[in-house]
């Protein structure tokens, strides 16, 4: 087997025990790596309705063929739980050298069950695995945990960590690995229910490559092209170059989705903050593009550094209607800080802001309430969402489960779907991405759709017919499933001039096996079936495939191109487009079509078996 | 009858308002503003028109040989995602240019 190990190690940590198991090939063959690798080792270890914070909810880590291979962009890292914030798939990635040394384990993958006794520090050095106390790293940031971890064991262990909010078990906690996150979907919560503060990973192991020549002269060939002018904007802006063009556009999600524009965009813009807080440029290791751009503050409060994404800046900036690039930067090292996901925190604290200012009773002070462009009040939250104080202690749940504890009609401005809170595009005037949302397997994720990239072309219109753009969610999500399960980044895409082509070569001299585009379009829809199914697996129905009841009706004068009998009719569409029942469960022929049928057959009936396990709260 | 009967036909152009092209991302940044004043009657004539007035866009946004845009980079004429060259443009029309990379 080339590019893989071919094995998994499992860690069980109530027990303190671990062993190896054999990955065949065909998974690799059918699923690829990445997130294709982790959706499946979740489904098979996982139990159908299993409460996400328990010992049972297995904490997948999964690489890639492509992982340590000098593909740039390639060095990411799946991480895959049942998520406590949508009781559905949680599936993230994140990059950089953890991924590197997780592969030179000589192990693929990484699964943790169990909950260990006491706050644990887990070992990974080589085929080595220790369990060590971590009682004096608790209460540390992800990055201090990480420096004192390196500190005593050396600088050539890698390490993964949750902060307090991790370890408070916010719903939404990340796990922090090199100034990168896996985000979405609260494994961090995951990794905090199992005591389990950190990880710490060493290895010495490559995965040898079918054609080392072939492959380093397409890599290099593929590293020229990643400077050119399809990732120029991420390279010499950042992602933060959205803000100003969606707000401008009328897709700028501001002061919680009440509006599509925000008077104050030009301040928090990335062309603003390029030119006024720009301090420097980095990127995930084995990349020649180099996206992340960090930034300072620039007024008379305390100095502060961050990193920030698009996503964060218009969760914590127009999201919140804070104006003042300082608060957002000083919001975004926090969020970090804690470990926790800036979306869910900007979206749960904007849901707040709008209970508070219609005098909605949220059980605290009414002084203690965040209030939209409140600055002072936003970074309070934040802490308290961290150490699940006061009001924090209720949002740490997420939007969600909070407004069904508080109810008083506050559901209808939750902005979620099936728990995640909305990325940073107002679904109202991009319908196909609004499919994509409503459909997406681990909820409103832009990432897993980028069903975005539709609407802003010139593909599709707005009487553009159901099935055309059914058809158009499906295929942007199954691409996006190859890129992640490669593991290739997103922002590559625009370098390549035949995404599936290229890919598929760079594939075929990884491997060894002759892998062709329709090869990798078949392993996406593969993938997309595969998550599906463990949702299903885990009490998913169709009722779930929705959108927040704001983007489906006129909302004081915000146009919507959606309504409840478009969004029924586009479900219908992508059911059909994607040869599931007209409930959304996956017909046993479907997963035999698409060669899914013999890997997940010991876990039949799966596509049909429903937990009675409630997902939501 | 003009102002200059004297004038050839061929001297007198169509009356053309000037057109503000909105510029996001790295084009603003290279133009130092967000908006350009230009003028043009078809998207093709907006970009060569654009690249006299800014042209720090040469070789980075517009193509130096064609006038037109490189790779990479779009307008959106009201609303419409396009790189048709001969999309006419009316005063009134809302121009933007921005990166075809979308979203991210
Ligand atoms: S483009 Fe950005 S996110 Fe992607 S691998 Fe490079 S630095 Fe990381």
């Amino acid at each position: 087997m080339y590019g893989t190990h071919g094995r998994l190690l499992r860690v069980d940590l109530t027990t303190g025990t671990s062993g190896s198991e054999p990955i065949p090939e065909i998974v690799f063959e059918r699923l690829l790596g990445g997130i294709g690798l982790a959706s499946y080792l979740l489904l098979r270890c996982c139990p159908a309705g299993v409460e996400p914070l328990s010992p049972e909810n297995p904490l997948v880590f999964a690489t890639s063929p492509f992982v340590g291979t000098g593909i740039t962009t390639a060095s990411k890292l799946a991480v895959a739980a049942k998520s406590p914030q949508t009781g559905v798939i949680g599936d993230s990635l994140s990059s950089s050298y953890l991924a590197i040394a997780l592969k030179r384990t000589g192990f693929d993958a990484l699964v943790v069950t169990g909950r260990a006794p006491e706050p644990t520090l887990l070992v990974v050095d080589d085929d080595r695995v220790t369990f060590r106390p971590a009682g004096r790293l608790m209460g540390l940031d992800p990055a201090a945990t990480a420096e004192a971890v390196r500190g005593d064991m050396g600088a050539g262990f890698r390490v993964a960590a949750i902060g307090v909010a991790g370890e408070n078990g916010v719903r939404y906690a990340a796990i922090s690995n090199d100034g990168r996150l896996a985000g979405r979907t609260g494994a961090g919560a995951v990794m905090g229910s199992k005591n389990l503060k950190a990880i710490a990973v060493r290895g010495s192991r490559g995965a040898p490559v079918a054609d080392p020549k072939g492959l380093a002269t397409a890599a290099r060939g593929l590293a020229e092209r990643s400077l050119g002018a399809g990732t120029a904007k991420y390279r010499e802006v950042g992602t933060a170059a959205n803000l100003a063009f969606f707000d401008r556009m009328g897709v700028l999600p501001t002061r919680n989705f009440q509006a599509g524009s925000f008077s104050g965009a030009e301040a928090i813009s990335g062309e603003t903050l390029l030119l006024d807080h720009h301090t420097d440029k980095h990127g995930c290791a084995a990349c020649t593009v180099g996206c992340e751009h960090r930034y300072r503050t620039r007024d008379g409060g305390p100095a502060t550094e961050a990193r920030l994404e698009y996503e964060t800046l218009f969760a914590l900036g127009s999201l919140c209607g804070i104006a003042d690039p300082n608060v957002v930067l000083r919001a975004a090292a926090r969020c970090d800080a804690l470990g926790i996901d800036a979306i869910t925190t900007g979206a749960t604290i904007a849901w707040a802001m709008e209970c508070a200012e219609r005098g909605v009773e949220l059980g605290v002070p009414t002084a203690d309430l965040p209030r939209f462009g409140d600055g002072a009040s936003l970074l309070a939250t934040i802490e308290a969402i961290g150490t699940r104080s006061g009001l924090g202690d209720l949002l740490a749940e997420g939007s969600r489960r909070a407004s069904a504890i508080v109810g008083q009609g506050s559901e209808s401005w939750a902005m979620h779907v099936k728990g995640l809170e909305l990325p940073g595009y107002d679904p109202r005037k991009l319908q196909t991405l609004a499919l994509g949302l409503a459909v997406g397997t681990r909820g409103a994720c832009h990432n897993r759709s980028s069903a975005y990239e539709v609407d802003f072309s010139d593909r599709l219109d707005r009487r553009s017919e159901a099935t055309a753009r059914a058809s158009a969610a499906a295929t942007a999500e199954d691409q996006a499933a190859v890129l992640d399960s490669l593991t290739l980044c997103k922002f590559l895409r625009h370098a390549l001039v035949d995404l599936h082509g290229e890919s598929a070569a760079l594939h075929t001299l990884v491997t060894g096996r002759p892998t062709s585009a329709d090869d990798l379009r078949r392993a996406g829809e593969r993938i997309s079936n595969l998550k599906k199914l463990f949702n299903i697996r885990q009490g998913w129905t169709r009722a779930e495939d929705t959108l927040p009841p704001r983007v489906l009706t006129e909302n004081d004068g915000t146009p919507t191109h959606l309504s409840r009998p478009w969004l029924d009719e586009m479900v219908d569409a992508y059911y059909g487009v994607r040869g599931w029942d007209e409930d959304g469960t996956i017909p046993a022929a479907h997963l035999e079509r698409i060669g899914l049928a013999d890997l997940v057959a010991e876990i039949q009936p799966v596509g049909t078996q429903r937990s009675t396990a409630p997902v939501a709260v | 009858m003009g102002l200059f009967p004297g004038l050839p036909d061929a001297d007198r152009a169509p009356v053309i308002d000037t057109v503000a092209v909105e510029l996001f991302g790295v084009p603003s940044l290279l133009a130092g503003q967000r908006r350009v004043a230009v003028v043009g009657a078809t998207l093709q004539e907006l970009s060569v028109s654009l690249a006299a007035v800014c042209p720090a866009l040469l070789g980075k946004v517009i193509d130096p040989d064609t006038g037109w845009l490189l790779g990479g980079y779009t307008f959106v004429l009201d609303e419409r995602f396009t790189t048709d060259r001969r999309a006419p443009i009316a005063p009134t029309s809302a121009v933007l240019l921005v990166s075809t990379v979308a979203g991210g």
